[in-house]
């Protein structure tokens, strides 16, 4: 079933077009991983799917609804079903890890009992193995941790998608395999739905269901990595056997 | 020499970028005699530049034919520049008038929608600040005690310190011209109304452009910069809400004390300018101010400078967060949220004086 629908999808800034005619569905409970050259708009089609950037034509149904960009109502619905990890994290630097993940239930749900979210905030926490540090400040955090730190709070709200920009990025092979295990776990475990921008194809190898190759704006091919590794289509080697070159450098 | 034969210009061994301009200056020279051939068989070191160079005389020069480009130089030439689809040989440029014609229409159109973005921010922080006194909800708890604390607190020594230099250079000046006419004790009233109605709204009000203005577009601008305002607004918290509420409260709440100080300092400054220079008891400044200002006074400066303050929260806020996503426009933002600050202030400032007086 597919929890997300990109129908004709178009997406851009001004009149410059930099996704177009994009058609595809996104499993619920599966990993999907968008990859492509840089530049291909990985990141705006994230952007798209977040409800930051109206798109120029085509639509996008969550679920059963039909996402309306012009309505404060609609892109609230959302938001609550969603939660995203940015690629540098984005933790609010004035707040503690503890504060940034508590943030979305202070500000949603003011009224909730301030024991029940200190447990809430534990669990996230302990999930994303980082329970010492909810005292600390990003500032005082590294790189990794900020962006397990990142992830619980997009997990806080229980959100049925996660969109993740490019969580491996900057991240040694450790700490990243470390991270794609976490979504691994997390999917098994509550049947999350994550969408994945990566360029790394060992991160692809390890939790990725589905793959969409985005091309020149648009959508080269989607399938699994069995398929993309047996099809003919040159630029599809190409492409992977460069990244395969670039994983192993 | 024979005007039907094409003159030839052999190029030199090394031909590197240095090297382009010098050859491409002895082509031009040749070709205003008549039709030229360049020869690029002595060339064995050569780099991008002779490559742009061999395109561009082979594709755009009329009247120059290319001979002799060895093997080296030809297949460097097919690798870089075989696949790249070929610059244009001109690029067309407009005439003056539609140049300043576009470039006006730009500029123009820019502007206004620098101005609705600013009243869209405007009434964005009308509205949540409204919603949020009646709901209470979208601001996180405490924050806007840390902003009176950063708006009042820290900028409390500033702005008295400077208050009173200004205090005491008006007296200075006044007390001099005051002198000459027997008017000493007038000192009183002209600091009194002075102070109160419009150097101390004004030196506040500037003064938290330059300190308050350029820190909240700073901290907004580099928040943009850093996903931090789009992760807000995914988490679904309204970030002109979340970040502008409590800074507008905070300067509400700072400016009535930071104005209350500020006068009493420049009053204070005008006691002491008084006492020293006119020999005026401070008990005779003070019961001769009383008969030239009063609570009205106060109040109208007052009020005054919350507009001030106003404006200069919704100047730094509108520019930090309408900034692009590149680590530069910071510095940008915070530029030009003062310089706007400082516009509004004096702009608005006239306006009071047209409705005052």
């Amino acid at each position: 079933m597919e929890i997300i629908s990109v129908r004709h999808l178009a997406v851009g800034y001004g009149n410059v077009k930099i996704l177009e005619g994009l058609d595809f569905g996104v499993p619920a409970g599966r990993i999907t991983a968008v990859v492509g050259a840089s530049g291909c708009g990985k990141s705006t089609l994230l952007k798209t799917l977040a409800g930051l950037l109206p798109p120029l034509a085509g639509e996008i149904v969550f679920g059963t609804d039909r996402v309306d960009y012009a309505s404060e109502a609609s892109l609230g619905a959302l938001y609550d079903r969603i939660g995203v990890l940015y690629q540098d994290g984005a933790l609010l630097n004035n707040l503690t890890l503890f504060e940034n993940i508590a943030l979305p239930i202070r500000m949603k749900l003011p009224e909730m009992p301030g024991e029940v979210l200190r447990e809430l905030v534990h669990d996230r926490l302990s999930q994303v193995d980082l329970l010492g540090s909810a005292g600390k400040y990003p500032s005082e955090l590294s790189g990794g941790m900020r962006k397990r730190g990142a992830l619980a709070r997009a997990l806080v709200q229980d959100p049925e998608v996660v969109l993740c920009d490019e969580p491996s990025g900057g991240l040694d092979p450790i700490t990243s395999g470390h991270l794609d295990g976490l979504l691994l776990d997390l999917k098994k475990a509550f049947g999350t739905t994550f969408v994945v921008v990566t360029h790394e194809l060992r991160s692809i190898r390890r939790i990725a269901d589905e793959v969409l190759v985005l091309r020149d704006g648009r959508l080269h091919f989607s399938g699994d990595l069995g398929e993309i590794m047996a099809s003919g289509d040159e630029f599809l080697r190409a492409f992977f056997l460069r990244m395969a070159d670039h994983d192993d450098a | 020499m024979d005007e039907t034969k094409p003159s030839v210009v052999v190029l030199p061994h090394r031909l590197r970028t240095r090297d382009i301009p010098a050859a491409f200056a002895e082509i031009q020279g040749q070709l205003k005699r008549g039709a030229v051939t360049v020869d690029f068989g002595g060339v064995g070191e050569f780099d991008a530049s002779t490559l742009a160079l061999l395109s561009y005389l082979r594709r755009c020069a009329p009247g120059i034919a290319v001979r002799n480009v060895g093997e080296g130089l030809e297949s460097a030439f097919r690798a870089f520049l075989g696949g790249t689809p070929p610059a244009a040989c001109e690029v067309p440029v407009p005439g003056f008038p539609t140049r300043v014609l576009h470039s006006l229409s730009d500029k123009f159109m820019a502007h206004t929608r620098s101005v609705a973005k600013f009243f869209v921010m405007l009434s964005d922080a009308i509205f949540h600040t409204a919603s949020y006194l009646k709901d209470r909800r979208g601001v996180y708890p405490g924050e806007t005690w840390n902003q009176l604390f950063f708006m009042g607190y820290k900028s409390f020594p500033i702005t008295s310190l400077l208050i009173f230099l200004v205090g005491v250079t008006i007296a200075l000046t006044s007390a001099a011209q005051l002198k000459l006419y027997g008017a000493d004790i007038y000192l009183a009233d002209l600091i009194g109304f002075g102070m109160l109605r419009e150097l101390v709204p004004l030196m506040t009000g500037i003064i938290l452009a330059g300190k308050v203005g350029a820190a909240v577009a700073a901290e907004l601008s580099t928040m943009m910069v850093l996903e931090e305002v789009d992760a807000l607004k995914t988490m679904g918290v309204v970030p002109e809400r979340f970040l502008m509420v409590p800074r507008l409260l905070a300067i509400t709440l700072a400016v009535p004390l930071l104005v209350a100080i500020a006068d009493a300092i420049g009053i204070g400054a005008g006691v002491v300018v008084g006492r020293m220079s006119l020999g005026i008891l401070p008990s005779s400044f003070i019961r001769e101010m009383r008969t030239a200002v009063g609570p009205g006074d106060f109040l109208i400066g007052l009020g005054k400078t919350l507009v001030f303050g106003w404006a200069v929260i919704v100047a730094s806020g509108y520019k930090g967060l309408t900034v692009g996503r590149s680590p530069g426009e910071v510095g940008r933002a915070t530029t030009e949220s003062v310089v706007l600050s400082v516009s509004l202030i004096i702009f608005i400032d006239c306006i009071f004086a047209l409705i005052i007086y």
